[in-house]
């Protein structure tokens, strides 16, 4: 038989555990240590199994919890997207201003095929970029803009 | 289960990532229902392995979280354990790949020569 001493510790390791699973498991698993003990085993490697054991069932998530994280992920997808939607319609006229022209560019050789440059005069694009919201990254190349 | 593999023999391997004590409960289950003591005796007895109590009680929630064990009434304070029949599918596909991972492993090592 046991002794209670090292009860008493397999019960405090116990006492770790979430209120739920005490109510399920709680008298069989001390009953099992019990069992343990009598066959030899020590009652500090129960007591550190069963603390092991508790730590990870309150760090795994339930299956309740894993549908409010679910649903606060999507909440935050479609946040996201809102938000994405709300640039892009806002960067529209920006789009506008940056389509490649390619053909004024290739009339003298300096486009290079390059979609997002084209010659424009030394000045830059106050609209675009007071849309973007952005701060301008602007490389002056030979009068070429490139805005990335 | 959905089948999968080249062969079409092997379905989704769902015990690949349940780790070794949940593999060893189905195992000691699949010849009839244990509670715990009786699982940890029989686990060491067949693979050498011994099972901490917390260890047991984590795999055995997970195996009846995922419906491949199922809880029998108590007997006294002591919960039997059966193994289910998705439980029955899923181990027989893991021991198959396993099987096959273990006898290509020997093979190579014929050629290897080693």
């Amino acid at each position: 038989m046991a002794e209670p001493r090292a009860i008493r510790l397999v019960e405090r390791a116990l006492r770790c555990y979430p209120a739920r699973w005490r109510r399920r498991h709680g008298d069989e698993a001390a009953e099992l240590a019990a069992l343990l003990i009598g066959d030899g085993a020590s009652a500090g490697s129960i007591a550190l199994s069963y603390l092991v054991g508790a730590a990870r069932e309150w760090l795994t998530p339930r299956p309740g919890l894993r549908l409010g994280a679910a649903t606060g992920a999507l909440l935050i997808v479609a946040c996201s997207l809102g938000v994405s939607a709300a640039l892009l319609a806002s960067s529209a006229p920006a789009r506008a201003a940056l389509t490649p022209t390619r053909d004024r560019g290739a009339s003298t050789g300096q486009a290079h095929g390059r979609t997002h440059c084209r010659a424009v005069s030394d000045q830059a694009v106050p609209g675009v970029i007071r849309s973007m919201g952005q701060l301008p990254v602007i490389i002056w190349e030979a009068g070429h803009e490139r805005s990335c | 289960m959905r089948v999968s593999g080249r062969d079409g023999r092997a379905g989704q391997d769902v015990l690949r990532r349940v780790g070794e004590a949940s593999v060893l409960i189905l195992i000691s289950l699949a010849d009839g229902p244990k509670h715990g003591y009786a699982l940890i005796q029989d686990i060491k007895e067949l693979a050498d392995v011994e099972l901490g109590p917390g260890t047991l009680y984590g795999a055995l929630d997970r195996l009846e979280r995922l419906n491949l064990i199922e809880s029998l009434p108590a007997d006294d304070r002591r919960h039997p354990y059966r193994i289910t029949a998705p439980g029955a599918a899923a181990l027989r596909v893991h021991l198959d790949s396993l099987e096959r991972v273990s006898a290509a492993g020997r093979l190579r090592l014929r050629l290897g020569g080693i």
